[in-house]
């Protein structure tokens, strides 16, 4: 069965798949443990059996036994190297069975492995872990493919690839979501949907996941955008697990009530998966009878979207939605950092421009990795791998080498956009084949071999010859952005101009999307981003759809939220009050802050505020205007932090804060106390000295940390000790130093004994100071049990502790 | 070993809810300015961005349970009577472990000892939350894994140091899992190496005709 003959068979017909294998097969005597594959082959006539019964009930196509027929799978089972033999043999097996009363559909399901980056398994070799297991079903005669029970959205690309590397015969491929509507691995139904049919599946769907009621919602969200038929086989209700057997709770009659709404949702192959059996597909067979298949949403109401995805987000482009940003600003040019850092192979620059770009607003990234000193295919590679795992924005990518961005979209997890194919006879020649087999969207450049043409009407034509090729391959409008070629209003005045004719005959005669670069315009000028933002405004009014701009830049992007309410584009203004109305909440809280006036005042804020960059400046002016050294830290440093202790106690502040201003207190406290005489104020001779340690054994000392931070900015003395620090270093010390107070810590159950230890042998040596003890597990009756004066929860209450056992001292 | 299955990238969203709670922020009450609200989220960012948040986890039989504790394959023995309460109508556990790597404890370090240590915090909390998340991942997928078998997880998991789960069990985790794949070690207290590793055992039910 050809791609044309398996639609055309779809337009005319619903297809009934089978039901569940591993279920009939274990009813008919399979036992638990053993490979299913090779016991079928060992046991042929009950495969034969279970298959004819399908076509008996009414399926017009049965799976092949291969589920776990992948190398991975049958290595398990030390079966690694009979891949090809038995996908071969369960083939012809299938066959057998249903001889030219229905179709044998070759089944390809996971391996169980992930592919780089949240598993081990490079892509390639994923590929070719399928390609091995579609040679062996070719072989045995299969009529289709079907990739099924699919997790995560890499690996059902890598399935599909490695059947349309190895034949021309029609896919399907049928992913399984949770119960929060998405994958394993986080991808939504119209994600799946939109990259899987992109990359040429020839029917997309869902199976298993759950019984026919919940999975109708993920068939109607798929609906509105296939443009190719759906598949449906859910699992006969809900599983339980009864005297050791798996069983389903939706009875076969139930079931069947359900098939008429997936025939309604435009689904045309329909089965069922775990639970279910012939009597199922039987209701399948009763339920369709006088229905007729519908044409793919998509192509019957001529809703089909321009869309690009990534793993878990799809992102719209279109005269209906708001204007499109693609950050620009991962790119090398002019930036030392991120081009030293691609060098050294990298990424956590491109990662924090990516992070950056999201929050500001960026709905698609640019990526672009081309300087001279690195291996460009490389680095664009690795960079789509850390950005894939940690930005959930489509990636435009972005190169003038086609082996670059052949390589970039074979791995990256989604529907990609080409940055970009122009006239020239070369890169037509060879992107086009590539952008089409991995059904990515690409941005036309009107240039040619003959350079960039000056006016509107000729880069129209390069538009429409490039298309007309496009089309050749498969691409229609939907598919396209053509770029504006912003060029330089500084040396060609009327630059801009054309620039937007090309943008209003793409949006109302040509009929496509379009897009622009804006920095060029203002190239040369002063003020450069009022021309910038003017020209955006401009080319929004004439249908402007995308724009490759810095999404930090807030004129832009103020413009093009304004500019989406003034084309109706953000509906009933939406996404514009959101933004405002927050920015207003954000000034009127900045004007509450702003009260103080003098720098007493200030300074009392400051560390209220935690505002460590300012409070050295404000305590010397205070100095300068004469304010007394003593008198700053008892009037304004002292109650201003024990006020942020009061506010911690009533949960006004959270610990971030109570250590913004404990150290912004400390940095107040070291400029000041040499200043000091004495009188009231603590100095190094009287202070409090507290000796902290995280006992022996235990490594983790960022809570003992925290506490001696914030015992120090109170006034205290510190002696940090460290961690995993033995009884008798501590005993030791406390004697040296005479320590008023030691602070003991310990993170976990098998440490905390050894605080008991440390006590014990202070009280042996005669040391009297106090204990006090923290941790995690630690609690008052621990300390109360093994003898210390004191538990504190957190740091803050350590230091009111502490204060307390030195008042008692 | 076939059973167990490790991620090199768990992706895990940080829940800043949680972060934030892990903070003591208390909502409705906590009030931060424009700048600490700036110097937060610049801090959970470079949290998530510092974390590398990987996993494992592996099925085991249940070979004997007893009233103070479960034997697995190979004569491992978790010792706990919380915990076989727990699994009392287990037949199987699964093992997890999930670290963020040594990236953020060392920066969490830095930032603690001599740089900004409300900073340090944050990122302390970052990846408490992330390494947790990486657990609650891992027991979703697995979820979906015993759901299709007519199987499903115990309500809680639990952790060595939980109760009379003491941390020696670490150890057998530890092994069980061979958590030296993903960089981990355990020090002569049983303590994982880089800290905000965390281990967990889940059991695996079955669901029974009335449910």
């Amino acid at each position: 069965m050809n791609r044309e003959a398996f639609k055309k068979y779809l337009q005319e017909n619903i297809m009934i798949l089978d039901g569940a294998t591993g279920t009939q097969l274990q009813k008919k005597g399979m036992p638990r443990g053993v490979c299913p594959e090779q016991w079928v082959i060992e046991h042929r006539e009950v495969i034969i059996e279970v298959q004819r019964e399908y076509i008996q009930a009414g399926s017009n196509a049965v799976y092949t036994p291969t589920f776990g027929g992948n190398r991975i799978k049958l290595q398990e089972y030390g079966l690694g190297d009979k891949v090809i033999e038995f996908n071969r043999k369960l083939a012809q097996l299938s066959r057998e069975a249903v001889g030219d009363r229905g179709f044998v559909v070759g089944d390809l399901a996971p391996t169980g492995q992930f592919v780089q980056p949240l598993g081990e398994m490079p892509f390639e070799e994923l590929v070719n872990i399928y390609k091995e297991q579609v040679r062996g079903l070719l072989e045995g005669g299969v009529d289709f493919f079907v990739i099924e029970t699919m997790m995560d959205i890499q690996e059902a690309r890598a399935a599909l690839l490695a059947v349309k590397e190895s034949c021309d015969l029609p896919v399907c491929v049928s992913m399984t979501f949770n119960e929060d509507g998405r994958t394993l691995t986080g991808t939504d139904p119209v994600t799946a949907l939109i990259t899987l049919q992109s990359l040429g599946a020839d029917a997309v769907g869902c199976n298993c996941s759950t019984g026919p009621q919940a999975m109708l919602h993920i068939i109607a969200a798929m609906r509105k955008h296939a443009k190719i038929p759906l598949l449906a086989k859910p699992n006969a209700g809900l599983p339980k697990l009864v005297d050791g057997n798996t069983v389903f709770d939706m009875a076969p009659v139930e079931f069947g009530k359900h098939v008429k709404a997936f025939i309604d949702l435009g689904v045309t192959l329909i089965g069922g998966c775990c639970g279910t059996s012939p009597e199922y597909i039987e209701q399948i067979r009763q339920n369709i009878a006088g229905l007729k298949p519908l044409l793919p949403a998509a192509e019957k109401h001529g809703t089909a979207v321009s869309a690009v995805t990534s793993a878990r987000k799809t992102v719209y482009i279109g005269f209906d939605g708001p204007l499109v940003t693609v950050g620009e600003r991962i790119n090398p040019t002019g930036k030392k950092q991120l081009q030293a850092e691609l060098r050294e192979g990298r990424t956590e620059e491109v990662v924090d421009l990516a992070l950056e770009q999201v929050d500001d607003g960026a709905d698609i990234l640019d990526v672009n990795v081309g300087m001279p000193g690195i291996d460009e295919k490389e680095t664009m590679l690795q960079v789509i791998e850390a950005l894939s795992s940690m930005v959930h924005v489509p990636l435009c990518l972005d190169s003038s080498n086609p082996d670059v961005i052949e390589a970039a979209l074979r791995i990256y997890p989604g529907r990609a956009l080409i940055n970009s194919i122009s006239a020239e006879k070369t890169k037509m020649e060879k992107l086009l084949p590539i952008a089409a087999k991995y059904g990515a969207m690409f941005i036309l450049l009107p240039l040619s071999d003959k350079g960039i043409p000056k006016t509107a009407e000729e880069r129209g034509k390069l538009v429409e010859q490039v298309y007309c090729e496009a089309q050749k391959h498969g691409f229609n409008k939907q598919d396209i952005v053509v770029d504006g070629l912003v060029m330089t209003v500084s040396s060609d005045q009327q630059a801009a101009m054309e620039t937007l004719k090309l943008i209003d005959w793409c949006t109302h005669s040509f009929g496509c999307n379009t897009i622009i670069g804006l920095s060029n315009v203002s190239f040369g000028l002063p003020e450069r981003s009022l021309i910038n933002a003017a020209f955006l405004a401009m080319a929004m009014g004439r249908g402007l759809t995308m724009a490759i701009a810095n999404p930090s830049d807030e004129k832009l992007t103020n413009i093009k939220k304004a500019g989406d309410v003034l084309t109706a584009k953000d509906i009933n203004s939406k996404n514009y009050i959101a933004h405002f109305a927050k920015d207003e909440q954000i000034q009127r809280a900045v004007k509450d802050n702003k009260s103080s006036t003098a720098v007493t005042e200030q300074i009392y804020d400051a560390i209220v505020k935690g505002n460590k960059e300012s409070i050295n400046t404000l305590i010397d002016i205070a100095l300068k205007e004469g304010s007394n050294p003593a008198n700053l830290v008892d009037e304004h440093l002292i109650p201003a932090i024990m006020y942020v202790g009061e506010l911690y106690d009533q949960g006004k502040y959270f610990l971030p804060q109570l250590i913004q201003s404990a150290e912004t207190m400390k940095k107040a406290f070291e400029q000041v106390e040499p200043l000091l005489r004495t009188d009231g104020v603590k100095t190094a001779e009287n202070k409090v000295k507290v000796i902290l340690a995280t006992v022996k054994g235990d490594i983790h000392d960022i809570g003992k940390n925290i506490v001696g931070l914030m015992l120090k900015n109170y006034g205290f003395e510190v002696y940090d000790l460290g961690k995993d620090v033995s009884a008798e270093e501590i005993v030791q010390k406390a004697k040296e130093i005479n320590a008023d107070i030691v602070g003991l810590s310990a993170l976990m159950t098998t440490t905390m004994l050894e605080m008991k230890q440390v006590i014990a042998l202070a009280k042996e040596e005669g040391l009297n100071c106090k204990f006090m003890i923290g941790g995690a597990v630690i609690n008052e009756h621990y300390a109360q049990e093994i003898g210390a004066d004191g538990y504190a929860r957190d740091a803050h209450n350590a230091v009111k502790l502490a204060k307390k056992l030195s008042d008692t001292n | 070993m076939t059973n167990m299955k490790y991620f090199e990238h768990i992706p895990v969203q940080a829940a800043k809810g949680m972060i934030l709670m892990r903070l003591g922020y208390k909502k409705n009450r906590t009030v931060l300015n424009d700048e600490q609200q700036r110097v937060l989220d610049k801090g959970i960012k470079q949290g998530i961005r510092l974390c590398q948040p990987k996993g494992v986890f592996g099925r085991f039989n249940i070979v004997q349970h007893s009233q103070s504790f479960i034997e697995l394959q190979n004569q491992q023995i978790l010792r706990s009577k919380n915990l076989s309460l727990l699994l009392e109508k287990s037949d199987e556990v699964v093992l997890m472990a999930s670290t963020v790597g040594k990236a953020v404890i060392e920066k969490i370090s830095h930032e603690v000892n001599e740089g900004d240590a409300a900073l340090g915090v944050i990122l302390d909390a970052v990846a408490s939350q992330i390494a947790d998340a990486g657990l609650n991942w891992m027991m979703e997928f697995i979820y979906k894994i015993v759901r299709r078998e007519g199987k499903k997880l115990t309500k809680h998991r639990y952790s060595p140091g939980y109760g009379d789960f003491s941390l020696e069990n670490q150890k057998v985790i530890f092994d069980m899992l061979k958590l030296d794949r993903l960089g981990l070690k355990l020090t002569e207290k049983f303590m994982l190496i880089p800290e905000k590793s965390v281990l967990a055992i889940v059991g695996i039910e079955r669901i029974e005709a009335n449910e």
